[in-house]
């Protein structure tokens, strides 16, 4: 074996040509395979960093007939969980926070939660430093512990272990650290599907949860989640089972809450489904792009090794004459494929490390788990079996082929290669036919998503993103703890802001549109029934600030805007879009109706006074709902997004809005600022991400095929020079020559993409799913793809039939 | 002790086919029995079929018909992986363009064939030592093949077909593309390899070389015509 190695390396260094190409014909495809098993290996094989993830689960509740189906759970109904579930071992709720830290000179918004007592020792993660959250710290006015993240501690607190036990200002209270998490823990996790600012957050602080008294009255608010741990010994199914039963007591019991019909549910998912679940589609897309474009890569590998082992027919003559046997001919030549091929993965693995960064940097806002997706030692065994797998795929066709020679034609002084010769070239031929008809599949699969894409960026928001800057915003609760301060804060901050230079319009939204956040609120209709037949509508609501509408260029489609009269002592007023309208008044005028809405002091009935365009909230690819707006001055919310309009380039207005902001407060950090074309660009961003994959893998295939079908049709100029002699000296014009390499190319090519276009035909129903307004037989991309890989192939065919020509009759017929 | 003749060759054929029920006859009913320590000159004309006669003796070629014996054992009843552990065991082969493997050292080009045999590696590193040291050629060891002459390279081949103690070679114009000197170097090796009691069998068009042997083999047309001295 250690024989067969040095040969293998000598050959390789005296072959430098063949080898560089061969090393990055597999760099490629090995590379592109690896990097997109980092990301598999992080997001679905990996476990979460959490002690026993798979017994980890997320709860819940639904309500069917309002179409609600993933909605947190109220405070009332997480003690009762927690009570009465036996299935569990611990249960924890928790929300997502931003606090607002007066550490340093200028105020800093920073991303956390408020967790439950139960959360930490529920996922089995010990702090480096100090302790977690106590049970008794979890009530309103014990509350003013915090637990940070590492990340934190270094970045403001220089990894300063005095840090335990010293105060933390966050919205204007004083917080006692009392532990540090390790640098890789991460909870909550950005749950899939959630796009947006949040997605690419990580918490830095943990705060106790304690429920206040208000919130245990209203059991219909429901804003937490909850996360719980199985008890040894109980499945999903079983603790699924007990958890309908505690449903329907709750049901029973509180039947004013519930409609009595099974509408109202809860649902265990296990956490990891939730938090990568939803990329595994993706995952799955791109490795069957780069296991085809692995297979190109191998059948050029192929096709370059049979022309090598038709030059050395006399070697192996020779070793098979002193006595060499067949299986030892292969081991031979399927040690120096695999020795090329390690080599190339060496180089696959730089390339994928490179192009995880690249993924990594476009991802932040698709990639969940982003900080684990790394090459790491899995990630190298990985490579190492597929170089391995790869230099024996690729190196048996031409091992096996050259395994028995013809010994008296390739051993006697001028013999030929014989009929060994025609066999390879029969070999080669249908390697690059498969080659092709690869090539054409991830084409084409790339080309329909492209044109979905494009379609995608053609729809129209519903609003008009240009030249608009958005910023966050969170009033603490102890500088801003009433209706009326916030309000008076809210209606200054209009009034500044709307007067800087440069600002058309300003508005405040406590939601963006296709931000991946959503709210939604039940509510009546005069003279509608509802019962347990007609369960009450649900739909989603926003609240806005006047001039937010002309900030986002929303049309006005009947009735007015909000005003600044539309303010807490006026009468309630609501606006509704065109698809609620649509669908409560189908025949009549909404406009004028009431729609009584619930609140923290009880129910009131608001005026419809509007009636507005459709947006497309959920994505661009989702279909517009129906949506109802509450003015924010008579329902403020401390936590606002703020959209302002400029003529200009609207990131210029940034400073001004911090300087504003801080001359009415200058503990008042903003976060998140962004135009909305990139909260726009952010929420296509998994679609991007695909998009650019397949197209790079597709690239890669096409030039992969077209090196191989110059290297095949090289070689049969080679092979053919005498032919071409004697054609010449018979009469041949240059033409003549060239049509004659030419037709042959255009028969493998023409071969190969009708296969391809089966294959692609029966196999691009697969991205169905994926795809936006294109169906996945679009016959303008079939036709485009294969014009362009004919195209390209037939190029890659020219150059060796050019040469062809200008070969020498006599230099050409000497060769016989 | 052995009875019988090392090679004895019935009714051998060779034809390979021309078109429907067309056939061209390179060897026609052979009948040749060679002798432990023969030294056998194969000789005729252009086309005669001498060296498809000879890779049939070593068994490169199994397109024939009829009966060959090796050393008793019939090799026409063989399967193919028996026959070549026979030829391993049994045959050296010589070639008229020496056929060293160009990407080896000259010890690399004589370790080949042990290896294949499975010796070794001490034993392998002492029978190469030893050929080296008994043709001369310490001192070309690492040298590749394109670094020797012609001569130094047919000394190469021989020492290859002769170390793993083979009791047949089979030698293929051994000196057809050598100038005189060295031919006469070559024949005075085979025979020396002779004495020493190595049955050679050579096809040779050159009177000089054949004039080596104790036997000469006159093929014409595929039919042995004439067959002179042996023992």
């Amino acid at each position: 074996m250690f024989q067969d190695l040095r040969h293998a390396l000598r050959l390789l260094a005296k072959n430098p040509l063949f080898t560089l190409v061969g090393i990055l014909t597999l760099g490629l495809g090995i590379g592109a395979t690896s990097a997109v098993f980092t990301l598999v290996n992080a997001l679905l094989i990996k476990p979460l960093p959490y002690e026993d993830p798979a017994h980890l689960v997320l709860l819940f509740e639904h309500f069917k007939d309002q179409h609600l189906d993933t909605i947190p759970v109220s405070p009332p109904e997480f003690l009762e969980y927690k009570a009465q579930l036996k299935s569990f071992n611990k249960l924890a709720a928790f929300d997502t926070a931003t606090f607002n830290l007066s550490e340093g000179e200028l105020p800093e918004r920073v991303f956390g939660a408020k967790v439950s007592a139960d959360l930490f020792p529920l996922l089995g993660v010990q702090p480096i430093r100090g302790r977690t959250i106590r049970p008794e710290e979890c009530a309103v006015g014990r509350d003013d512990v915090v637990v940070i993240s590492e990340r934190l501690w270094r970045r403001k607190f220089d990894r300063d272990p005095r840090v335990l036990g010293s105060k933390l200002m966050a919205d204007g209270r004083a917080f006692t650290v009392v532990g540090i998490m390790p640098a890789s823990f991460e909870f909550p996790l950005p749950l899939f599907n959630v796009t947006g600012a949040q997605f690419g957050e990580q918490a830095d602080v943990w705060q106790p949860l304690g429920f206040t008294d208000a919130e245990m009255k209203r059991r219909g608010s429901r804003s937490y989640g909850v996360i719980g741990r199985l008890a040894p010994g109980v499945s999903s199914q079983q603790a699924q089972a007990e958890l309908e039963t505690v449903v329907r007591g709750m049901r029973t019991q509180f039947k004013d809450n519930y409609p009595q019909s099974d509408s109202f549910g809860a649902t265990l998912f296990p956490l990891k489904e939730q938090v990568v679940g939803g990329m595994k589609p993706l995952l799955f897309i791109l490795l069957g792009a780069v296991g085809l474009v692995l297979l190109i890569a191998c059948a050029n590998l192929a096709t370059m090794l049979l022309a090598r082992a038709t030059a050395r027919e006399r070697e192996m003559a020779i070793r098979v004459a002193v006595g060499a046997s067949r299986a030892r001919l292969l081991r031979q030549s399927l040690t120096e494929s695999v020795v090329l091929a390690i080599c190339g993965a060496a180089l696959g693995i730089l390339l994928a490390n490179w192009s995880v960064e690249l993924v990594k940097s476009i991802g932040t806002q698709t990639i969940p788990r982003l900080s684990e997706v790394h090459i790491d030692g899995a990630v190298l065994l990985f490579t190492l079996a597929i170089a391995i797998g790869t230099g024996l795929l690729f190196g048996l066709a031409p091992g096996l082929a050259s395994g028995k020679p013809d010994l008296t034609e390739s051993l006697k002084e001028g013999g030929r290669s014989s009929t060994a010769g025609r066999h390879h070239n029969r070999l080669r031929s249908a390697l690059v036919i498969a080659e092709v008809a690869l090539a054409l599949v991830l084409l084409t699969g790339a080309g329909l998503l492209l044109k979905s894409f494009v379609r995608l960026q053609n729809v129209s928001p519903g609003f008009n993103p240009s030249n608009v800057l958005t910023a966050e915003l969170s009033l603490p609760a102890l500088r801003y703890p009433d209706k009326a301060s916030q309000t008076n804060f809210f209606a200054e901050l209009d009034r500044r802001i709307a007067s800087l230079p440069g600002v058309t319009h300003a508005g405040l939204t406590i939601i963006l549109p296709m931000s991946g956040v959503n709210s939604d609120s039940s509510f009546m209709i005069d003279d509608r029934i509802v019962d347990d037949a007609h369960p009450g509508p649900d739909e989603e609501i926003r609240l806005v600030s006047p001039d937010y509408f002309r900030a986002l260029e929303m049309p006005l489609v009947k009735g007015r805007f909000f005003t600044a009269a539309d303010k807490l002592d006026a009468p309630p007023v609501v606006i509704i879009n065109r698809a609620l309208a649509q669908r409560y008044w189908p025949n009549g005028e909404a406009l004028g109706k009431r729609m009584q809405l619930p609140t923290r002091e009880g129910p009131v009935w608001a005026n419809i006074v509007g009636v507005v365009g459709d947006l497309h909230h959920r994505g661009l690819d989702q279909p517009v709902k129906p949506e109802f707006y509450v003015p924010l001055l008579q329902a403020p919310y401390p936590s606002v997004i703020l959209a302002i309009r400029s003529p200009q380039d609207a990131t210029s207005l940034t400073s001004a809005l911090r300087s504003t902001i801080q001359a009415i407060d200058p503990t008042l950090p903003i976060a998140h600022v962004r135009t909305l074309e990139q909260v726009i660009a952010d929420s296509v961003a998994p679609r991007r991400l695909s998009v650019v994959l397949l197209t790079v893998f597709a690239g890669i295939a096409l030039i992969l095929a077209s090196v191989g079908i110059y290297g095949v049709m090289s070689f049969l100029v080679v092979q053919r020079t005498h032919e071409i002699g004697v054609r010449m000296a018979l009469g041949a014009q240059r033409s003549d020559v060239l049509r004659l390499i030419i037709v042959r190319a255009g028969i493998l090519i023409g071969t190969g993409t009708l296969i391809g276009l089966i294959i692609a035909f029966f196999s691009t129903s697969l991205l169905r799913s994926v795809l936006y307004e294109v169906s996945a037989l679009d016959l303008s991309i079939f036709l485009f793809v294969t014009f362009v890989l004919a195209l390209v192939a037939l190029l890659a065919s020219y150059i060796p039939a050019q040469r062809a020509t200008r070969a020498d009759p006599m230099i050409a017929l000497g060769r016989g | 002790m052995m009875t019988g003749p090392l090679i004895r060759l019935n009714h051998i054929e060779r034809c390979y086919p021309l078109g429907k029920q067309q056939f061209f006859y390179v060897l026609r009913d052979i009948n040749l029995e060679v002798e432990e320590g023969d030294f056998v000159s194969v000789m005729g004309p252009s086309g005669a079929g001498k060296s498809t006669l000879l890779h049939l003796l070593g068994m490169h070629d199994f397109g024939w018909t009829g009966e060959y014996f090796l050393d008793e054992t019939a090799v026409h009843r063989l399967k193919p992986k028996e026959r070549t552990t026979l030829r391993n065991e049994q045959i050296g082969f010589v070639f008229q363009n020496y056929n060293l493997l160009d990407d080896l050292t000259v010890y690399e080009n004589l370790d080949i064939p042990l290896s294949y045999r499975r010796y070794g590696k001490s034993e392998r590193s002492a029978l190469v030592a030893d050929t080296l040291d008994r043709f001369s050629i310490v001192g070309k060891k690492d040298l590749y093949p394109r670094q020797l002459s012609g001569g130094q390279q047919q000394l190469v081949s021989i020492a290859r077909a002769i170390i793993a103690k083979p009791k047949l070679i089979l030698a293929d114009e051994p000196t057809g593309n050598l100038h005189s000197s060295q031919a006469a170097e070559i024949m005075q090796l085979f025979k020396k390899l002779n004495s020493e009691g190595t049955t050679i069998i050579q096809v040779t068009h050159s009177e000089t070389n054949a004039a080596h042997g104790n036997r000469i083999v006159q093929l014409r047309d595929g039919w042995i015509v004439d067959s002179l001295g042996g023992k």
